[in-house]
């Protein structure tokens, strides 16, 4: 009965690991299979290990970034603050309802491995799309593949235009710039816009929201709006580098949500894999220790039969 | 409290109105927020002057002065704390908003202080980006040069204090 006993153990954990691949070899000879299916979880346990080191890589360069980006994100926040004071100043509220189309911008980036922190910005803005009256009198812009290719199947009739090649670098002041002139030529007269990115809270935590921006209508119809003295056509000009200020600011606060995000998935798949190698090596060393019983099993019946 | 404007440039005067909020909102003085994207050098930090570069000319801002909103060309920021020390920033172009609340919000595109602005490097660009403009053949070449030309010129005439470069 002996053998059989082995036998079976040694079939558990061989559909218990590799998803009864070996089994259909079972015709093949024991020992064989024995040394074959310790082979395999050697090499899975090593293949683990080497993932493992990889993600734990992964994770001590995102935490290294984390803290440049969250360096720039303070000082851009303290750029982005003369904005937040302007409209509180001028009164300017976003325009409900109406006539007119309403642009949304995703910030994203084209790096994945960050857990969900590019779903939320597109399940947000996909959200917010539900929420219009008229769907089709929206705009979307998507900087940053990630998003581009969720909102693509969720408003593919929405999508205007699409930036890509960011996210590998903190991004720049440059870069927002020319996002935002692509942003400018567009032939839309826009209501409002709104700007969907994920706003870094702390290095484990962010939140999918808007960060303010107002179109020149919303500006001119806000309540505080004309105890400014303004120069000749100042006003055009302040939108697009309003605009450009705003795009960059959530361009960096996405940039460090996305690095903290990117930490703490990591830091979870090196413990998974911590706990996956764990396991493997149980049953490593079981089917091994099962293998001696086997062997010894065999060279006592032999013995004893004499 | 009336609005005061001091201009060192030739520049129409403009009737100014009595700004009530202003002095409504605080009775405390200039609360600066100066930054460019990569640095903050003001962050709500209460000052007693600052002239900023207008388009029109060169306006010195002083607390309670009248909402105002102006873009700013490549020039001198100066701002005077409240213990009278003058500090020189140079700008490459921007904007000033004015509040009533008596916060002025400097945002530049590039900013850098005085101190740190290498003089001959500065130059050497001048002269690299005068041949461009002369040899600038299509539109957008000769704009870009133009604009080099006017920042590196700026940033000359305003460290070194002389008008002829």
């Amino acid at each position: 009965m002996f053998p059989t006993f082995a036998n079976s153990a040694r079939r558990m954990t061989v559909s218990g690991l590799s998803n009864g691949v070996t089994t259909n070899s079972a015709v093949a000879t024991v020992v064989k299979r024995e040394m074959a299916t310790l082979k395999d979880l050697k090499l899975r346990i090593n293949a683990t290990t080497n993932i493992s080191k990889i993600t734990k890589s992964m994770q001590m360069i995102a935490s290294t970034k984390l803290s440049r980006a969250q360096r720039e994100m303070v000082t851009a926040r303290k750029h982005g603050a003369s904005l937040l004071s302007f409209y509180k100043n001028a009164e300017t509220q976003t325009a409900q309802g109406g006539e007119g189309k309403t642009l949304y911008i995703a910030v994203s980036s084209d790096k994945g491995l960050c857990g969900g922190c590019h779903s939320y910005v597109s399940r947000f803005v996909r959200d917010q799309l539900k929420a219009e009256e008229n769907p089709a009198n929206a705009d979307v812009v998507v900087l940053g593949d990630k998003a581009r290719a969720q909102l693509t199947r969720f408003a593919p009739s929405n999508m205007t235009l699409s930036f890509n090649h960011l996210g590998s670098k903190p991004p720049t002041f440059y870069e927002a710039s020319l996002i935002a002139s692509e942003i400018l030529k567009l032939p839309n007269e826009y209501k409002s816009i709104k700007l969907v990115y994920n706003r870094f809270q702390s290095a484990i935590a962010y939140e999918t929201g808007f960060f303010p921006i107002h179109t020149p209508q919303e500006l001119a119809q806000s309540a505080k709006i004309n105890a400014y003295e303004v120069e000749d056509d100042a006003m055009q000009s302040l939108y697009e580098f309003n605009l450009t200020n705003a795009i960059f600011c959530a361009m960096i606060d996405g940039y460090a949500s996305e690095t903290s995000a990117k930490m703490s998935a990591m830091d979870n798949a090196t413990k998974n894999a911590g706990e996956l190698i764990g396991k493997l090596t149980i049953v490593y060393n079981r089917s091994r220790q099962a293998a001696i019983t086997t062997e010894l099993v065999d060279i006592i019946t032999g013995a004893s039969a004499l | 409290m009336l609005s005061r404007t001091a201009f060192s440039a030739v520049r129409p005067a403009l009737a100014r109105a009595y700004s009530s909020t202003a002095a409504a909102a605080t009775p405390n003085g200039l609360r600066l927020l100066f930054s460019a994207p990569h640095e903050a050098f003001y962050n709500n930090v209460e000052v007693s002057q600052v002239n900023i570069p207008a388009v029109s000319g060169v306006m010195g801002i002083l607390a309670n002065h009248v909402p105002y909103i102006t873009e700013l060309r490549p020039g001198t920021v100066e701002v005077i704390a409240l213990d009278k020390s003058v500090t020189k920033y140079f700008v490459s172009g921007g904007f000033a908003v004015m509040n009533h609340d008596s916060s002025l919000n400097v945002t530049a595109v590039e900013a850098v202080n005085f101190d740190d602005i290498d003089i001959d490097l500065a130059k050497a660009n001048l002269a690299t980006a005068s041949k461009a403009l002369a040899d600038a053949t299509d539109d957008e070449s000769k704009v870009r040069a133009e604009i080099d030309v006017e920042v590196f010129k700026a940033i000359i005439t305003s460290t070194t204090g002389s008008t002829s470069v």
